[in-house]
């Protein structure tokens, strides 16, 4: 690591010029994470002449970086308030955020998420400095057989996340993994479930169905809930987490930082990956597994932290290899195309100044979001008194103009409402939507990597064994499978030599 | 106090969202027969491919020069999905009166037919073609890992090769599967969703070669990260000079997309002139040119009519090749 370039970069990013890009982009970044829908790849793209006018490329680019993981504080607000989760990677943070912010404890949740954004960004920044192009390789080895086998892992854990039955859980699962396979396939261009329409050929948007199934859904069952009722406004207990709250959510957040960082450089899904495994952790660790989905801290914790750490992590294969890892850094490679710069291996030796000036001036932005976000916090708790009668419609619209945003089709919107009676269904009788959602993400992720893999070994599926990572992804999955079973043995065998209590502790670990 | 600012911050959001939504709806009154004052209002670019790929870049590109040109606006709308056919299909029944243009590719018409059914297939005759724009080569790379340094080594090779392309039906699919067919090499297509999950398993070794745009690639290849074994235009290309076509390695391979405005079929001589006449000063624009540049494309700036035969020849060409050597391009898995 060259550290005269590093320093330098902190010489770029402390330009009064560029700190206040910097800070345009990260507050632009914030608002739009805050409305789902609009998502930080449509905001860059509009905003994208900026980066033809300005007097300093570096600048452009420094501003456009800050929409992008701005934009990933914002999207747990809504998660958190409104059970909406704008992009893939803030689903699991509806389950336990918004359990707490029923219980009063919005303050508390949306707190501990923007520190562990904080903490997980930065922690991705400093590996992102030091070990960037180390990782880079790393994200290289992963071929089609270990997305395949990482996405079958990521199905597993989908069954663990909510609160409790998973019964239910792996059936919503299953039905979001049928979604996934709407649309033109794209091996054989064949169209499936697509009802002779265009629209449906592309497969269905993530956000039209989450927004449907999350928020719509939400909408119409607190629609049935308080009809007649008294509306009584939320209790707001406190805005801030207390120290008992950081001290029960920091492992997690240490976790899910370093979880985030290695899953967020592996291009495509790595962000939901690295969310649902910090999730899904943070259950195995606890001593309590039952508080999950009630409201446990370390389930928004973990996977807050992870998510923010995998965006930052995402700008490595960008700037090191030269491949945008999301729609998002896709957009960043245009924009560094239109400055003028390529993306690719030698990025950082014919442009350090820009390099090193975008990667700090991360650290910078991300303090930044972390002071604008206690304030912040305050005033959109208070969105939780508004009363359902006004709340209500103006979610509706937001969701509707949100939906329409994303490739200006109004057919989605009609795809949108349909999955929100679907939504509203599913909570009357007792269905999560999570599973189904994270299934639909992870669902084209496997059966494309899955088929591409066997392309690549010929038909001979022993090579998802032979191959050292996704053999020991594999071997994982295995045991996590049998780990249970095993255990129930186990304890069969033993009632005669343990005593009781004994086990009445197996039985709380195997929840 | 709090809860105004709270209700302020909720309308300003609606507002946001209602403007950004606007983006998509201003199709009143654009264009208008009269030609002299083309266009009366904003003209819709769709444009069938995602905000940042080549297309939506050159879309915005050419947006920004008639807006220079003819005054007006030009909104690109972003219309992703069924590989340019749904933005295809809007054009196709937009009022022929100039408020509705679009910047298409070739393969939706040329390799795309290829691919899927009859019914799902574009027409070009559902449109006008105004102006030629550029064009944009493919190029066949190979990993490191492989060893291969020219198509020769292919021979050499044990048991199939590998080769990543960006999807079913473009045209790096095409010139990939022809180039090994007339080699007579055995080979296995692995599509990619799009030019950067190529590339990437390319570079990780994952497969021997693939089929990518140049500008997709360039960078790796001056980098020395992978090697480039051949081209697919008429001639080399210019931002790769040291790289053979596939013609020069005695294979009978011509693949090259290229992109063109058109029109609603039907629209006014006049305002198509108009709109013929505005691209062509953009073309000589400084900022025009160096956005090739930096793009790594081939100004093919030719008459809409030259377009429309080279269209319709390319079309039999790729037909008849995929005949003779019997591929499916449908059915690469």
């Amino acid at each position: 690591m060259d550290w005269n370039a590093f320093l330098d970069g902190f010489g770029v990013v402390t330009e009064p010029n560029n700190l206040l890009y910097c800070l345009i982009g990260v507050l632009i970044g914030m608002l739009i994470g805050v409305l789902p829908g609009l998502g930080p790849t449509a905001t860059m793209a509009i905003l994208l002449p900026i980066a033809y006018n300005a007097s300093d490329p570096v600048s452009a680019i420094i501003m456009l970086a800050g929409i992008y993981y701005g934009a990933q504080y914002g999207g747990t607000i809504t998660s958190v308030l409104l059970r909406i989760p704008g992009e893939a990677s803030s689903v699991v943070t509806v389950f336990d955020g918004f359990a707490l912010a029923k219980q009063g404890k919005a303050g508390t949740a949306l707190g501990i998420a923007a520190i562990g954004s904080f903490v997980g960004a930065t922690v991705s920044i400093i590996g992102l400095t030091f070990l960037g192009p180390i990782v880079a390789g790393y994200a290289l080895d992963f071929g089609p057989p270990e997305y395949a086998t990482l996405a079958l892992l990521g199905v597993f854990m989908v069954a663990s996340i909510g609160n409790g039955n998973t019964v239910k859980a792996l059936i919503a699962a299953a039905v979001g993994l049928l979604l996934a396979t709407v649309g033109s396939d794209s091996f054989t261009s064949a169209n499936r479930y697509t009802f002779d329409t265009l629209q449906l050929q592309g497969g269905i948007d993530f956000v039209v169905v989450a927004m449907g199934l999350f928020g719509v859904g939400e909408i119409l069952y607190n629609l049935e809930e308080r009809h007649g009722k008294v509306h009584v406004p939320a209790a707001i207990a406190n805005i801030w987490p207390s120290r008992k709250d950081l001290k029960e959510a920091s492992p997690a957040i240490g976790r899910g930082s370093v979880i985030g960082f290695f899953l967020g450089v592996l291009p495509g899904g790595g962000a939901v990956m690295a969310s649902l495994a910090a999730y899904a952790t943070e259950k195995r660790v606890a001593k309590d597994k039952s508080r999950f989905g009630r409201g446990a801290i370390e389930g928004v914790a973990g996977p807050e932290s992870a998510n923010n750490a995998a965006a930052t992590s995402s700008f490595i294969p960008l700037l090191t290899i030269g491949i945008p890892a999301n729609a998002s850094m896709a957009m960043l490679f245009t924009a560094l195309l239109v400055v003028g710069v390529t993306p690719g291996p030698s990025l950082i030796d014919d442009n350090p100044e820009l390099f090193w000036g975008v990667i700090n001036s991360m650290y910078i932005g991300n303090l930044i979001l972390l002071i604008l976000s206690i304030p912040l916090v305050g005033v959109f708790v208070k969105i939780l008194r508004v009363r359902p009668a006004i709340l209500a419609p103006i979610t509706a619209l937001i969701t509707i103009l949100g939906v329409y945003t994303i490739n200006n089709s109004v057919f989605d919107i009609f795809v949108m409402i349909t999955f929100g009676i679907i939504g509203y269904l599913m909570k009357k009788t007792g269905f999560e939507p999570g599973p189904l959602v994270l299934a639909f993400v992870l669902g084209s992720l496997m059966e494309s990597n899955f088929r591409r893999s066997m392309l690549i070994f010929d038909g001979d599926p022993t090579g998802f064994l032979t191959r050292p990572i996704s053999g020991t992804i594999l071997a994982f999955l295995l045991m996590v499978l049998l780990y249970p079973l095993v255990k129930l043995l186990f304890r069969r065998r033993t009632p005669a030599t343990t005593p009781d209590t004994e086990n009445h502790d197996q039985e709380a670990g195997l929840r | 106090m709090r809860k105004s600012t709270t209700c302020l911050a909720a309308v300003a959001g609606v507002a946001t969202l209602a403007l950004a939504a606007c983006g998509g709806v201003q199709n009143t009154a654009g264009g208008g027969s009269d030609s002299g004052d083309y266009p009366s209002g904003a003209v819709d670019m769709p444009v069938g491919a995602s905000a940042g790929g080549s297309s939506d870049l050159i879309s915005r590109q050419i947006s920004r020069g008639l807006t220079d040109e003819l005054g007006g606006t030009f909104p690109v709308i972003n219309r992703e999905g069924a590989n340019g056919a749904l933005a295809a299909a809007e054009v196709a029944k937009a009022k022929a009166d100039g408020s509705t243009i679009s910047v298409q590719n070739a393969s939706l018409f040329t390799i795309t037919p290829l691919a899927v059914s009859e019914d799902e297939a574009t027409s070009i005759d559902d449109f006008d073609v105004v102006q030629g724009v550029s064009r944009d080569d493919y190029v066949l790379v190979a990993s490191k890992g492989s060893g291969f340094t020219s198509i020769d080594d292919f021979a050499k090779a044990d048991g199939k090769i590998t080769y990543g392309t960006t999807g079913v039906g473009t045209g790096a699919q095409l010139a990939c599967a022809l180039t090994y067919n007339v080699n007579e090499t055995p080979a296995e297509a692995i599509p990619f969703d799009g030019g950067a999950p190529a590339l990437t398993a390319l570079l990780g070794d994952q497969v021997d070669t693939a089929c990518l745009q140049v500008g997709e690639a360039i960078e790796n290849i001056k980098a020395g990260k992978i090697v480039p074994l051949s081209v697919f235009g008429p001639e080399r290309v210019g931002f790769l000079p040291d790289v053979p076509t596939a013609k020069e390695q005695g294979l009978d391979v011509e693949v090259t997309q290229y992109r063109f405005m058109t029109v609603p079929k039907g629209t006014p001589q006049d305002v198509q002139d108009a709109i013929a006449e505005a691209m062509q000063a953009t073309f000589e624009t400084s900022t025009y040119q160096d956005f090739n540049e930096t793009n790594n494309l081939t100004p093919l700036e030719i008459p809409g009519d030259e377009v429309k035969a080279m269209l319709e020849e390319d079309k039999q060409r790729y037909a008849d090749l995929v005949e003779e050597y019997g591929i499916d391009l449908g059915n690469a898995g």
